[in-house]
């Protein structure tokens, strides 16, 4: 007795995530009738706390890191790594709406959201923050339509995105650098540049990807390490609060770096799961390129985060048995140590089961960091003390779990994977 | 215009609370509800809140071998480079050319950034509402407009708060601690922390005693950011340069076999 809904199955799985789902949703409508003090620890000491490590920091990272590996590799990797490419996007698109969500119930005001784009102050991290939101999600829908394209044959449109994109991509990029800069030559610069590469494709100089126009994948990476980035940068405004353990001048930069690291890792996850979830072969060739790929952007991420401390003098404060440096301790051990020392182990990095579980202790290192940082690392004045309250938590479950229904859903009923269509789910 | 400044001199108080009342006339904030606490100081209110924006506190500090009672103050500094303004994404928070840093709360998103940004911890959220603002002390900026003083000032009976242009003020603070040397610290309060405040304070003990932060960058909390910030257009065209770049070199047999298939009239 297999029922289904929209071509998925209606298992336990899903079930419980249509559950938590809805659970969440009704908090999160308690919320918005009763003022976040209701659902939230949130603090006059504290007013960041679990949803913006977990939601904003992490989710992003995790969210967006693997497409710009996948972007990566499908502009230089040749056709092979085309399958990787389509999945990452969607998580991207989905993780990014997920994330606009989380930030509605986060901001005290998120009817007025739209005020970014009308009053400016290119001075704010946050500002920065906000605009590539915007923008990449803007950027994501597009590279997202060719499946919907292709679902409904809709030859016709596929032809007219194909021409129109990549200027789209250009004037936000534009739009975005003037936003950032108030500045002429910037802008005449930046879009100059672009635009030359577009022209250069049109009149045949450049090679024309059939499948997605390279400026679009251009547009996302740009994007995504400014965004990624920028998420560091806000916690540079806090020398007086953040731990030095954590704070450095270099934040945004490892905010970037750990992102791929986890980019990579999530990529391994994501198709080791959809191939065990779709009934499909996994594979295993392509993701030991990836495990050798993500081997390296541990190690990298290591060597910068430790030369960092070294240079900053962080030495004792690391030996001293403090919550934050126990939290430290814990964050490298899950995240870079142990799944570096996996992945060098040549009898483990051959095995699809040890990369899938390095890969998701990167993962898990990498929400250990972004909450160390966000709250574990946060002194505050006056004896305020936060701990997320179940309801911050249960909010976020939610969010995560309607997002993975929305995945299941999408990737059962249009052509993500290449071979999951013809395979989908029974009715 | 003359930037303006308050002078707290801390060991006038009396800790009559004069001016935390005033300052609750004012801006018809409500009384709140008050419990015991373990935290620095003895005062009622325990801190800051969205309904108290001027606070006195109560320390007692060891001076001369004997406890005594030595009051502190708690406000918004109105700093002259202010992180809450830097941070805010909207504009929200504005610093006036006289010295007030104020808060349009039309623009506000709620976002709380300001309050993670304040080196003194000040901005205050509303957390018990649906439609909640960011509150602080506005240093009376509609009052100083029209020629008057802010409402603390004008009501303190001691003389521990003076108004005035803020170079007078920081002269005034350094002829006093210079006129009675055993009485004062050698130390403005405000002089230097996060670039320079519009709020002095000067005190007969060390301020750590008071609960006063002294964890306070002595830059203002712009120029940690500013270099980050600046970057942007340079990654964004070093991004585009050499995507591009190296794409187009990825892909040169590509495109001669594109051509060859297609009008065949390059290589």
């Amino acid at each position: 007795m297999t029922l289904s809904v929209l071509n998925v199955r209606l298992g336990i799985g899903t079930l419980l995530l249509g559950a938590v789902t809805v659970a969440g949703g009704g908090l999160a409508a308690y919320r918005f009738l009763t003022g976040i003090g209701a659902v939230s620890n949130l603090n006059q000491g504290y007013p960041w706390g679990f949803w913006i490590g977990f939601d904003v920091l992490a989710g992003i990272a995790l969210a967006a890191g693997g497409f710009v590996v996948a972007g990566l590799m499908h502009m230089f990797g040749g056709g092979k790594y085309h399958a990787l490419v389509r999945p990452t996007i969607l998580t991207a698109f989905l993780g990014y709406l997920l994330f606009i969500g989380a930030l509605l119930v986060d901001l005290g005001r998120p009817w007025t959201i739209w005020h970014m784009m009308i009053y400016w102050h290119h001075e704010s991290p946050m500002f920065e923050v906000g605009w590539c939101v915007m923008m990449y999600t803007t950027i994501l829908f597009m590279e997202f339509l060719p499946v919907v394209f292709e679902r409904f044959r809709l030859e016709h449109l596929y032809g007219i995105w194909r021409n129109v994109t990549p200027w789209v991509a250009i004037a936000l990029l534009t739009l975005f650098a003037f936003a950032m800069t108030h500045s002429l030559i910037w802008v005449l610069a930046i879009g100059g540049v672009l635009a030359g590469f577009e022209l250069l494709v049109r009149f045949g100089f450049i090679y024309r990807d059939p499948r997605m126009p390279t400026l679009l994948l251009m547009a996302g990476i740009m994007f995504s390490v400014l965004h990624q980035s920028s998420l560091g940068s806000l916690y540079l405004m806090v020398p007086h609060k953040l731990n030095y353990i954590w704070y450095s001048p270099i934040l945004p930069l490892s905010f970037l770096v750990s992102a791929v690291a986890a980019g990579v890792a999530m990529v391994i996850v994501e198709s080791t799961w959809s191939a065990w979830y779709f009934g499909r072969e996994n594979e295993i060739a392509l993701l030991r390129d990836v495990g050798h790929v993500l081997c390296w952007a541990i190690f990298g991420t290591l060597a910068l985060r430790g030369s960092d401390l070294v240079i900053r003098g962080v030495g004792t404060e690391l030996l001293v048995l403090t919550p934050q440096s126990m939290a430290f301790w814990i964050e490298v051990l899950v995240g870079f140590i142990i799944p570096l020392a996996i992945l060098l182990t040549p009898e483990f990095a051959d095995s699809a089961r040890w990369l899938l579980v390095s890969s998701i202790m990167v993962i898990i290192g990498l929400l250990i960091n972004r909450m160390n940082v966000a709250v574990v690392g946060i002194t505050s004045t006056y004896g305020a003390t936060y701990y997320p309250h179940w309801m911050e938590v249960a909010i976020t479950a939610g969010i995560v779990a309607g997002g993975l229904l929305a995945y299941v859903v999408i990737c059962s009923n249009f052509p993500v994977f290449p071979s999951a269509h013809e395979r989908r789910a029974h009715a | 215009m003359a930037i303006k400044a308050l002078l707290l001199d801390l060991p006038r108080c009396t800790g009559c609370r004069g001016c935390q009342v005033a300052c609750k006339q004012q801006y018809k904030r409500g009384a709140e509800k008050t419990t015991f606490f373990g935290g620095p100081g003895y005062q009622n209110p325990a801190d800051l809140s969205p309904q108290t924006w001027c606070l006195v506190t109560y320390n007692e500090v060891v001076v001369n071998g004997r406890y005594e009672w030595v009051f502190g103050k708690r406000q918004c500094m109105h700093c002259q480079v202010p992180g809450c303004a830097s941070a805010c994404p909207v504009k929200a928070l504005e610093k006036l050319d006289n010295g007030p840093v104020t808060y349009h709360k039309e623009k506000c998103i709620g976002c709380r950034y300001c309050m993670l940004a304040c080196p003194f911890v000040v901005p205050r959220f509303e957390y018990e509402t649906w439609n909640p603002y960011i509150t602080k002390c506005t240093m009376c900026a509609s009052r100083i407009a029209v020629g008057d003083i802010p409402a603390c000032a004008k009501a303190c009976p001691t003389g521990a708060i003076t108004f005035g242009n803020r170079e007078v003020m920081i002269r005034e603070a350094q002829q006093r601690i210079a006129g009675n040397p055993k009485k004062y610290i050698h130390h403005i309060y405000g002089l230097d922390e996060a670039g320079g405040t519009c709020v002095l304070h000067i005190s007969s003990v060390r301020f750590e005693e008071l609960g006063y932060i002294l964890r306070v960058p002595r830059s203002p909390m712009v120029a940690h950011t500013e270099p980050a910030m600046k970057t942007i257009p340079m990654v964004m065209l070093g991004l585009a340069t050499v995507l591009g770049a190296s794409y187009a070199l990825r892909t040169r047999k590509q495109r001669n076999n594109q051509q060859a298939g297609g009008a065949g009239s390059q290589s």
